[in-house]
């Protein structure tokens, strides 16, 4: 699966909403429900999802969807640790 | 429930290939093509994954029963965070009378220092799997104390049933080291032992209190562990000491049991803590709802109560029918060793209380032959409350086993290392819990260790014959079809029993009793120990306690009352008796009793009441069993009324009232 792909799916998990679709511009305003606390939900699980760990002061600032999958995406090129396998 | 860690689902290539082909079909719309691709591809132990997508997939249909059954089986497929929380959403959006097995409804709230919110909705996932639906109050993390201390405070005005005191080790008052840890420690522990106090005072609820997990960092190394100075032994003392100050009264989950069983490093993530104040890691809590809510279970009386046992391949490896005594693998050799370790950990088991019964497809004479001669077996055949070897189907043995004892299919859990029968039992009786015994015996003792359904809140004497009780029962039964008539069977059991007033050494077993007696529960209403302690402080209240011996066993204590006086009326609160002596005349016994008492308060009418229940049927009668008269009928309560002056005082003359135990002339 594509890193959008994975990215939506947790997502949909933590959002409840099978029907989510991820834009590279979007904010945490734009989706319905992204408080602090779906925040911290939706950082654990990307941890978890794509096996990576964020450093303490990059959990709590990311400005979009787009700079979220360019970080990830140079976090698990860059990271020699195996991927775990995703849940839905 | 399997741990993470000894069994991984096996997913095999065609599972694999089953889910995905799902997926596809999922993305597509075609849910129902979905559901079936993700059932074929259901593996055991099931993946959370895909309890996951199966849940999720019926939520599009608006299935409710099945996206409840798929959200709770996320409780026993691991503990995966992210899972977990969609489960609880998908749960929580379509949990609804009728839509999921629901025993109880209770009222939690939970005080804390630390952030909760992620915590409570797992919890309530947790509960619901265990049969409870919790209406949840949440306090803001640290309020703790405030919102204790405060009578006026949200918390009282909720009407909690339990107060979850959801504390973590960085919020006790000591410091790194001290010159006086005797008196530091004494201080803390008084702190919350006072809290506690105030819990019971300004409410009815039951505390449930979080002990202390030992931390990660430890400034003096090992030298920490022998100074009684340093944090680290003065928090193993405080813990020592809440357990101490708990006793009955007080329940703990031991959260610095759980922080080693995961790992202290897992159990506190300190970015989580620095951003959030996450005391626990949200990989941890998944584990800390699923032990919380069984603490919570226990408290409100849904343990369960009996083990049915497989043999073949369970408690021995190998068939006895074909392979015969030297042939079974038990005691000997790394497998015989590891069968010799779970009947070990059954016999612990049986002396806390849980009931043993054997079903097995067999010839009767084979499946005993182990118990009566292998040197190596160490549960015996009178370990074991009821042997049930033929070749029916286990369900109906089940079924059978459940009506012999008089326990409900909802106190059982059936073990057995074949996944057909635990299917076939899981399909046709659904009440009947089925632990999921993992392939490898070595692991079979560490699979029913971490098995949540026989938490207990107490542990009385009566609690360590019950095994015992329910054989002599099973071996009543039989005595009742062999005897000629009733009376000659009531005789025959020669009864004898002590009725008192409650004293404080029974409260413990007179709490329980009120709070899982379902069946001959004539008013189930649920009094926690501060009510019963007032009421045996209050000159208007009656209150007797029943222990009744036979000749075949001791029960104990097995049937309460409560009655008010109101002028010339004595009025029956609360009656109840243990399922373990129904059909054997002891209901008289008590009536007997609560005529005298009425005597000596100047009570001439006996008034009771029957509020019907779903599970209280079989005591619907029994009032105008010994001649009360319908009084009155409102709102589903039958109120009935026995006018001692016209129809003189009720009397039992098959159970003999004693006041110590007389020399019986029965077998033990």
């Amino acid at each position: 699966m594509e890193l959008h792909d994975r990215l939506e799916e947790v997502f949909r998990q933590v959002f409840d909403n099978d029907d989510l679709v991820l834009r590279d511009q979007m904010i945490a305003a734009d989706i319905e429900g992204w408080d602090s606390v779906a925040h911290i939900n939706l950082m654990f699980g990307i941890e978890q999802a794509f096996g990576i760990r964020f450093k303490g002061n990059e959990l709590a600032d990311m400005k979009n969807i787009g700079e979220l999958k360019q970080f990830l995406a140079d976090r698990t090129n860059s990271d020699a640790a195996p991927m775990r396998k995703m849940h839905p | 429930m399997i741990p993470s860690g000894t069994v991984s689902p096996e997913q095999t290539p065609s599972s694999d290939r089953a889910e995905t082909r799902g997926d596809a079909f999922r993305k597509q719309g075609r849910i129902e093509e979905a559901i079936h691709a993700y059932l074929e591809a259901l593996t055991f132990p099931l993946p959370p994954a895909l309890c996951l997508k199966l849940a999720r997939c019926y939520d599009q249909l608006n299935h409710h029963t099945e996206v409840c059954r798929w959200a709770l089986a996320i409780v026993d497929a691991g503990d995966d965070f992210t899972t977990w929380l969609a489960g609880c959403a998908l749960f929580q959006r379509h949990a609804e009378e009728g839509t999921w097995p629901r025993l109880r409804s209770a009222k939690i709230a939970l005080v804390s220092s630390f952030t909760t919110t992620q915590f409570c909705p797992l919890l309530r996932l947790a509960a619901a799997r265990l049969g409870i639906q919790i209406d949840l109050y949440e306090s803001h993390y640290g309020q703790y104390q405030q919102d204790i201390i405060d009578p006026g405070s949200r918390l009282y005005a909720f009407g909690p049933d339990i107060v979850i005191l959801a504390v973590h080790e960085g919020d006790l008052r000591l410091p790194d080291h001290s010159a006086t840890p005797e008196t530091d420690v004494r201080n803390e522990v008084d702190r919350w032992t006072a809290l506690w106090k105030m819990v019971a005072e300004r409410s009815r609820a039951r505390v449930l209190q979080f002990n202390f997990a030992l931390p990660c960092e430890v400034p003096a190394g090992h030298l920490a562990s022998r100074l009684p100075g340093s944090r680290y032994m003065m928090t193993q003392a405080v813990n020592l000491r809440l357990g101490e100050a708990a006793g009955h009264a007080v329940s703990l989950v031991d959260c610095e049991r759980l922080s080693a069983l995961v790992g202290k490093r897992q159990w506190c993530d300190p970015r989580y803590w620095n951003l959030s104040k996450q005391a626990v890691a949200l990989d941890a809590l998944p584990l800390l709802a699923r032990h919380t809510a069984s603490v919570i279970a226990a408290d409100l009386g849904l343990s369960r109560k009996c083990l049915v046992l497989d043999l073949d391949n369970t408690l021995w490896g190998g068939v006895i029918a074909e392979e015969g005594l030297a042939g079974i693998k038990l005691g000997q050799g790394p497998e015989g060793e590891a069968f010799a370790a779970f009947q070990d950990y059954l016999l612990k088991l049986k002396r806390k209380g849980v009931i043993l019964a054997v079903c097995s497809k067999n010839n009767y004479a084979d499946a005993i032959q182990p118990f009566e001669q292998h040197p190596e077996m160490r549960l015996k055949l009178q370990d074991i409350a009821l042997f049930v070897a033929n070749w029916e189907s286990k369900p109906d043995n089940i079924r059978k086993i459940a009506d012999t004892l008089q326990i409900g299919l909802d106190s059982l859990v059936f073990v057995d290392d074949n996944p057909v029968e635990r299917d076939i039992v899981k399909k046709f009786l659904p009440e009947v819990d089925v632990l999921p015994l993992p392939e490898d015996p070595a692991y079979y003792t560490r699979a029913l260790s971490q098995y949540l359904g026989l938490e207990t809140a107490s542990f009385t004497a009566e609690d360590s014959e019950r095994a015992d009780q329910y054989r002599a029962r099973a071996q009543i039964k039989e005595l009742e079809a062999a005897a000629g008539s009733l009376e000659d069977f009531y005789r025959s059991l020669h009864m004898q029993a002590i009725v008192t007033p409650f004293d404080d050494a029974q409260l413990p077993r007179i709490a329980q009793l009120i709070g899982k007696t379902n069946q001959f529960n004539l008013t189930t209403r649920r009094h926690g120990m501060p009510q019963l302690t007032a009421f045996i402080k209050s000159p208007d209240y009656v209150h007797l306690a029943l222990r009744l011996r036979d000749r075949y066993a001791d029960h104990g204590l097995v049937s309460v009352m409560i009655a008010r006086c109101e002028g010339d009326v004595l009025d029956i609160d609360t009656w109840l008796m243990s399922c373990r002596v129904i059909g054997r005349t002891v209901e008289a016994t008590m009536l007997e009793h609560l005529c005298r008492q009425a005597a000596q308060a100047g009570c001439t009418i006996l008034q009771g009441t029957y509020i019907p229940t779903q599970k209280n049927a079989m005591a619907a009668d029994a009032y105008a069993k010994y001649g009360f008269e319908p009084a009155d009928h409102a709102d589903g309560h039958q109120v009935w009324r026995y006018d001692l002056r016209a129809r003189g005082p009720i009397t039992n003359t098959f159970v003999r009232n004693v006041d110590s135990w007389e020399t019986l002339d029965g077998p033990p």
